[in-house]
């Protein structure tokens, strides 16, 4: 039996939905057969974006490798008919190592000696419980 | 009027309020907490909410507000005020505790329903430590005007015991097999230490619970638990808890078919993957594993939204479950986001990367259950619930996981083997799961034995090493021991590791050990190094040990382990099996290549009487690379293998010391059963066992004359006493050897660690 | 073991002494730094004389002292307690605020459960709601603030946890609740920064272009904006303003913060 594993991630591509929205359809009827888009686009919703992903772990522990990337963007005119659709796949994706610097954040952390001593309540009452114990 | 009807008060507006009744608590703090101000319209809503929040302070027995021309007229009655409130004749509960129970605090309200209801908690702790007869009283005493004073007298009585748990109806298990499947237990010498004898309501609900899994997981499809009550007998302060069952047949599996509405998705290919087969006996936890499998390959191939739902049709005559698997198209939903709540000291991360899923992908039921079956396992949570909200659009949904975090660090006394000869130490040990909370395992632990044997050791592991699941971490050991007479043993090192689940039940590991080992002479020969005369003469390779000491290895090694055991405490089926290899020559002083194997089968002899029998066998070979080995190359096989035989008892000797062989088999036979007469809880098990083995050949520098270098077959039977100890699980074994060569060194009793996997 | 002695109560008289002694005696101990004596000095007039204008002063002393000896879910319950028995009166701004950073001394890091930061903002709100013209207003509106980066770097933190394992979808859902949500936190350039590596990485180029379009229109010198925009030159783009008039649009929406 073959230990690899699949996983689709992001929105099932059904490609019979796919069809009814051709160019010049309006933007219920894409809500309507494709569902609720994945993301629009960020800074104005005249974009629906329907992201997918495949992946493949070949074995239980390695990483989960990306295979196959299916990005479908759908452009609509100021009154919300669909003026474009546009098709990304994996290939069009960059590869590029992301900023590693990140900005601070505050907030209490806890220190091993803090965990030992409010964890230790784990290992304070087990002692206790074992020398407790032989008290009463 | 005096009062204006309510409606005319409907906008009213009025221009005092006038408090009266209010002596101690002050019209200011009256009028604060009233929503209708002077000079503001106000409603009926107004006044109905002012009343109920005047209630709400507890200060007050009786609230009237009533309008009477432009003045809002509110008349209180005072409820007494509580001076101080103390708790008399409590041993168990601290003062403080039980303050935090109660509702009645200091200058609080004093109301007799307040009281009851405070007396009814105190009850329920101390039922909870197991001390149901506990009497609750109160005491009262007037101070000042209008305050009193509060004693709860409390008589604790003694420890509610269990005196016994008795089954009826169950002819399929024998009543120390089902006693053993419920954590509640009858009260035993060690219970005050164990606390296991405490009887709650919802600890007996979840045993309940325990026992339907596992008939359910036997074949009893049918199981039900007709009554479980405790009858508390008020004379004896003590529980006794009748549980009746009925058993049901026992179910085989009838047809098993796999039927799928859902387009593109053959069933015939998922035939394969089910754990449930036609003629084997019913089990719950099969069909789960099966609905399991499916669902995973049918997610995998690429319908994440299809649903299993199993579908069983008894036979009544045969006594067969035919179950059919229907796989469904399930509703198109997606994963929002994974909201994270409770988790106070777990990271973020630790929580998120047990999910398969991750935002935005399709909801898939089987991957959240999985989800929550892996954060369990973790051991870092006391719960883990994990709910679904809607999302912002009707098909997205919000999956909220709610964790709470337990103490996961943890201070142990446990027993434990000392490295050169096997004897047993015992181990104090402090341990930590969640290292801040990122996951990590930490344990540092330091023991002694007899012989002064030493042992310390530090371990450090990583669960997803660089992201992969991967279990990557590091060990630092040190012991010492002079158990033998003529010299002491010292060892050093330390080892890297990695290891990688295959499956849920098959995991590999590969390691790297640097370690130094010491042969110090405490003088028991000449100071040349020639072995003096008399009997503390000491053979050769023991010398050469002595003479070159501070070796080093350097050892590269890989295993295998597969381990289907279902509990390590109390095993009643499974397999515990490893393979090993491992060479030694890059740098260090020892250069071979050597493999050994060790495997476990139990198995469940008689459900009815709880006996449960084992067959282990083990294997191993050292191949020297270089001219010959070193004396710690060699294996050393003895008490610890083949009882009836002291440590390394058996195998190669020169002049009374053993010097370890090349190869070894071993082979043993076990029965193990409860001891009828000792109660269930103090957890001890009779064992009778037959046990046989050999180690022969040697290729140390000069072990010329030595006698045992081929092979013989040592055999031995015995009985002994497993004890499931809170340090542990110990074995106390009384062999005696029935074949064995006349140089080899017997001992028939032996103290040592059960279930060692 | 031992455990606490039985106390006769018939001879625990209300002791009563005059609450404006205990009051001062109380300042006296904060003075001399013994925080928890004037906790219980305070505490002490609460009992003896509920309800009387000491016991309400003596009530925001005893928040106050627990707050300053880190008891910080006492100093709560305290400030709550007064703010049950006298929410007008003129100490509410200071009790309602001491219960306010009770909360914001608990947040905890972004690793783990924020709710101690929702917290810090509702009871901080409470006093700028209420008490607009309390000398206190403004530091609430800072440990707002403060609070409200702690909730954006969250989302920021389990957005890097995906961007990571390159799930796009997923980081770029968490990186626009920073944008559309928390615009005015300290996480807000790198919330689009990191939209631009991940439309980038998934090749929707014009995406990126956008957001570094307005982060570069928003913040000119920003670090982030230097990497975005050196990420894109790599490959052969500048941000430049896309299609029309709405960068603009999205830009004064920052600008103004609606």
């Amino acid at each position: 039996c073959t230990t690899s594993e699949v996983f689709h991630n992001g929105y099932v591509v059904d490609q019979a939905a796919l069809d009814l929205v051709p160019v010049g359809s309006s933007r219920e009827q894409v809500l309507l057969s494709l569902g609720t888009p994945s993301t629009t686009a960020t800074f104005d919703g005249e974009v629906f974006y329907y992201i997918s992903q495949k992946r493949v772990r070949s074995v239980a522990f390695m990483k989960q490798k990306l295979v196959e990337q299916q990005i479908l963007a759908i452009y609509f005119d100021k009154n919300g008919i669909v003026t474009q659709e546009a098709n990304y796949t994996l290939q069009d994706g960059k590869v590029f190592d992301t900023i590693s610097r990140t900005t601070p954040t505050g907030g209490r952390d806890l220190t091993f000696l803090q965990q030992l001593l409010s964890g230790g309540g784990g290992a304070a009452n087990s002692v206790k419980n074992i020398l407790g114990g032989m008290g009463n | 009027a005096v009062i204006a009807s309510a409606a005319a008060a409907q906008a009213a507006v009025i221009q005092r309020v006038d408090v009266r009744g209010a002596q101690r608590v002050g019209a200011e703090a009256v009028r604060s907490n009233l929503s209708i101000q002077p000079g503001k319209t106000f409603s009926n809503a107004d006044i109905d909410e002012s009343v109920k929040r005047l209630y709400a302070t507890g200060f007050f027995s009786d609230v009237q507000i009533s309008v009477s021309g432009g003045t809002l007229v509110v008349t209180v009655a005072e409820n007494q005020l509580v001076n101080q409130v103390v708790f008399n004749g409590n041993r168990k509960i601290k003062d403080d505790k039980l303050a935090g129970i109660v509702q009645t605090q200091p200058q609080g309200p004093y109301s007799d329903s307040l009281i009851s209801a405070d007396i009814q908690r105190i009850k329920e702790a101390y039922t909870a430590i197991g001390r149901s007869d506990v009497e609750v009283t109160t005491q009262v005493v007037p101070v000042a005007e209008g305050r009193v004073n509060l004693a709860f007298v409390i008589n604790e009585g003694e420890r509610t015991k269990i005196s016994s748990i008795n089954f009826s109806g169950n002819n399929a298990y024998s009543d120390g097999r089902l006693a053993s499947v419920l954590q509640t237990k009858e009260s035993g010498l060690l219970s005050f230490l164990t606390r296991k004898d405490v009887y709650n309501e919802d600890k007996l609900r979840a045993d309940e619970e325990a026992l339907r899994q596992f008939y359910y997981n036997h074949g009893y499809a049918d199981f039900r638990v007709i009554s479980s009550e405790a009858v508390l007998n008020e004379a004896g302060n003590e529980y006794t808890i009748n549980i009746t069952v009925d058993e049901g047949q026992r179910y085989k599996f009838g047809a098993v078919t796999v039927e799928s509405t859902v387009d593109g998705v053959d069933a015939a290919q998922l035939q394969g993957l089910l754990e449930t087969h036609e003629g084997s006996t019913y089990s719950a936890r099969d069909v789960q594993k099966s609905m399991e499998a499916i669902s995973r390959r049918v997610s995998s191939a690429g319908y994440p939204f299809a649903r299993v739902v199993p579908r069983g049709d008894r036979n009544f005559e045969n006594n067969t479950i035919g179950v059919t698997y229907l796989v469904d198209q399930g509703e198109r939903a997606y994963v929002e986001r994974i909201e994270v709540r409770g988790n106070t000291r777990t990271r973020d991360y630790v929580i998120r990367r047990e999910f398969d899923i991750s935002e935005g992908d399709a909801f898939n039921q089987e991957t959240i259950s999985r989800a929550k079956r892996r954060l369990e396992a973790l051991g870092f949570f006391s719960a883990v619930n994990i709910s679904t909200q809607p999302g912002s659009s009707p098909d997205r949904v919000v999956v909220v996981v709610d964790v709470q975090d337990q103490p996961t660090g943890s201070f142990g006394i446990g027993a434990g083997y000392s490295v050169d000869n096997g004897g047993v130490v015992l181990e104090a040990s402090v341990e930590e799961k969640n290292f801040l909370g990122r996951g990590q395992f930490i344990r540092v632990a330091a023991g002694g034995g007899f012989d002064d044997t030493q042992t310390y050791n530090f371990s450090f592991t990583e669960p997803y090493f660089l992201g992969y699941r991967l279990a990557a971490g590091f060990d630092v050991f040190k012991s010492s021991t002079s158990s033998n007479s003529q010299y002491d043993y010292e060892e050093q090192g330390a080892t890297v590791r990695v290891t990688a689940p295959i499956t849920e039940d098959l995991a590999t590991t590969l390691r790297y050990t640097y370690k130094q080992i010491d042969y110090i002479n405490d003088g028991a020969f000449g100071a040349n190094g020639v072995a003096g005369g008399g009997d503390d003469t000491i053979a050769a390779p023991y010398i050469d040990a002595i003479t070159g000491s501070t070796w080093t290895q350097s050892i590269i090694g890989h295993s295998i382990v597969y381990n289907t055991v279902d509990d390590r405490q109390n095993p009643h089926e499974g397999i515990y099996a490893s393979f090993t290899h491992e060479y030694a020559g890059l740098g260090g002083d020892s250069d071979f290549y050597k493999a050994y194997a060790r495997a476990r089968l139990f198995y469940t002899l008689s459900d009815e009487f709880d006996v449960v029998g084992s067959l282990a066998g083990s294997a191993g070979h050292v191949v020297a690379l270089g001219d010959n080995l070193n004396v710690f190359d060699q294996f050393k096989i003895g008490g610890k293998e083949i009882r009836g035989f002291a440590n390394s008892g058996i195998g190669p000797r020169m002049g009374g010391d053993s010097i370890g062989g090349t190869t070894y088999f071993t082979a043993s036979a076990e029965a193990t059963f409860p001891l009828p007469a000792v109660p269930q809880d103090l957890g001890f098990r009779g064992a009778i066992f037959a046990d046989a083995g050999t180690l022969f050949g040697s290729k140390l520098k000069n072990d010329a004359g030595a006698d045992g270098t081929d092979m013989a077959i040592r055999a031995s039977v015995g009985a002994g006493i497993q004890w499931n100890s809170p340090f542990g699980a110990l074995r106390f074994d009384y062999a005696v050897p029935v074949a064995k060569e006349d140089y080899d060194d017997t001992q028939e009793f032996r103290f040592s660690m059960a279930n060692q996997f | 073991c031992q455990s606490d002695p039985d106390i006769d109560i018939t001879k625990l008289a209300a002791e009563t002494d005059p609450p404006e002694v205990l009051y001062n005696q109380g300042l006296a101990n904060i003075k001399a730094g013994n925080m928890s004596e004037a906790a219980r000095k305070f505490d002490a007039v609460d009992a003896q004389h509920p309800f009387s204008e000491w016991s309400r002063k003596s009530l925001v002393m005893s928040t106050f002292t627990k707050y300053r000896l880190g008891r910080y879910a006492d100093a709560i319950a305290t400030g709550n307690r007064y703010m049950n028995l006298y929410p007008k009166s003129e100490d509410a701004a200071y009790a309602q605020y001491l219960v306010g950073l009770s909360y914001w001394k608990q947040i905890s890091s972004v690793t783990q459960d924020q709710k101690n930061s929702v917290k810090t903002i509702e009871a901080m709100q409470r006093v700028v709601d209420e008490f607009p013209n309390s000398e206190y207003v403004d530091d609430a509106q800072a440990k707002i603030r403060f609070a409200r980066d702690q909730l954006a770097g969250k989302e920021m933190q389990v957005g890097r946890y995906y961007l990571e394992r390159k799930e796009y979808l997923a980081s770029i859902q968490r990186f626009r609740v920073v944008v559309e949500r928390y615009p005015n936190t300290n996480q807000i350039e790198e919330a689009l920064a990191r939209l631009v590596e991940a439309y980038y990485a998934m090749g929707v180029v014009q995406e990126a272009q956008t957001a570094a379009a307005v982060l570069g229109h928003n913040y000119p010198d920003s670090q982030w904006y230097a990497d975005s925009y050196q990420l894109l030159q790599k490959g052969g783009l500048e941000p430049r303003e896309n299609a029309g008039s709405w960068i603009a649009r999205a830009g004064k929406q920052l600008l103004t913060g609606s």
